[in-house]
């Protein structure tokens, strides 16, 4: 494992970029769809649902690259739900015990965690294949790709959608807040927007 | 015999980490369900504060309050004493009822006797958002606040600034009105029965 020092510590710094960019979660593979358009109205809830996100990526890559080599083929599925689905209750128990209000503001998306791509995707094409530390190293990544990307969307849409950010007053006294952006319409309309402008980058670069 | 060995083999880890990730829960849910039972009684008692905002304080009932639940089980409920200098300024409770698309969970808030209620606020509900959730809005609350605790009926059509025994349904969320009326109904009789046959309340014929 440790026979080629540079070889591995570039392994670990590519995966850890490759979910803040090259295989970011949301605009790259545009998986987890469901809570990016739902929790995306204000940047709190945003952060909120990301760390939780990155909570349940990392423990149950933990225990997928654990178990990898007792995995049977047919069971795994059931096994990365189970897993998972034990990590999305524990965060739901704490965030209803130390956030309630959070809890409250993201509702059924916190349990709908357990049907998030982003999680079984990981599970089967990383933790099941690779060692604990990489597991580890490819949760975080792709966990803060996915909550950055939540909250910059969450940003424009609560700043044009209300003028706040964080709930502080930022635009200037005569703004007129675009309540749509507020809305679903404008969860989908800052989605494709910034996803154009992410492949527009991504064709200038290549 | 050889069915079992296989069936064992096959599905040992499974068994193993169902029973390890059941207690991880279960540990879990024991160390923090003190501390969110705690956040749904300030929650409830917050909520009832605005409905009776004399109240000081909310004692929690020490009698068991049970009433026929819409299933035809038994169920406890959650009954609070509102306070104020050590005298009963009203009565609280937890009622729960079936929504359009969850269960709903409301606030009940009458007055000392039992007589009149004092409103009611939402603690739960995933109604769809811009109808079912109007729930919460204060134009439909604000009917119950004052209307008598008992026989509340749904209509149609009417001023929903006339306080009354008749409740005005939400535009396009009828299922969602007619689950508040019929839960606060409900509770409302029972709970008072209860109140009455454990002498916290008059009976109402001693005027």
């Amino acid at each position: 494992m440790a026979a080629n020092p540079d070889g591995q510590a570039g392994l670990y710094r590519d995966t850890l970029l490759a979910g803040l960019w090259r295989e970011n979660p949301v605009f790259r593979l545009l998986l987890g769809m469901c809570p990016t358009l739902a929790v995306t109205a204000a940047v709190k809830p945003a952060f909120t649902m990301g760390c939780c996100v990155i909570f349940v990526l990392l423990c149950s890559n933990i225990m997928v690259s654990l178990m990898r080599d007792l995995l049977k083929p047919h069971l795994r599925i059931l096994m990365f739900t189970l897993t998972i689905s034990t990590f999305v209750t524990i965060a739901d128990l704490f965030l209803k015990a130390f956030q309630p209000r959070m809890s409250e503001a993201l509702g059924p998306y916190v349990p709908l965690i357990i049907v998030n791509c982003i999680i079984i995707c990981r599970a089967e094409a990383c933790a099941s294949k690779h060692p604990v530390l990489l597991s580890i190293v490819d949760a975080l990544g792709m966990g803060a790709g996915f909550t950055l990307t939540l909250c910059v969307l969450a940003g424009i849409r609560e700043l044009l959608g209300t003028g706040k950010v964080f709930e502080i007053q930022v635009m200037p006294s005569g703004f007129v807040p675009w309540a749509a952006l507020g809305m679903p319409v404008g969860a989908f309309l800052t989605l494709g927007f910034l996803l154009g402008f992410i492949n527009l980058i991504s064709k200038k670069r290549s | 015999m050889r069915s079992l060995k296989h069936f064992f083999e096959q599905s040992w880890l499974l068994i193993v980490a169902s029973f390890f990730f059941g207690l991880l829960i279960a540990a879990t849910n024991a160390a923090l369900s003190p501390r969110i039972e705690m956040n749904k009684v300030t929650k409830l008692t917050s909520l009832a504060r605005g409905l009776l905002p004399q109240a000081e304080k909310f004692a929690p009932l020490r009698e068991r309050i049970e009433i026929q639940g819409s299933d035809g089980k038994q169920q406890e409920v959650a009954v609070y004493k509102a306070l104020a200098d050590d005298s009963t300024v009203g009565w609280t409770f937890k009622a729960v009822g079936s929504g359009f698309a969850d269960k709903i969970e409301l606030v009940v808030a009458v007055d000392e006797a039992f007589e009149t209620l004092a409103g009611f606020d939402v603690l739960m509900s995933n109604e769809t958002p811009g109808f079912g959730d109007q729930i919460k809005a204060s134009f439909f609350r604000d009917q119950f606040a004052g209307a008598p605790a008992a026989g509340l009926s749904l209509v149609n059509t009417g001023n929903t600034e006339e306080i009354d025994d008749k409740i005005v349904a939400i535009s396009g969320a009828t299922v969602s009105s007619t689950a508040v009326v019929e839960t606060i109904n409900h509770y409302l009789a029972q709970v008072k029965e209860q109140l009455q046959k454990k002498g916290l309340i008059g009976n109402g014929s001693e005027s």
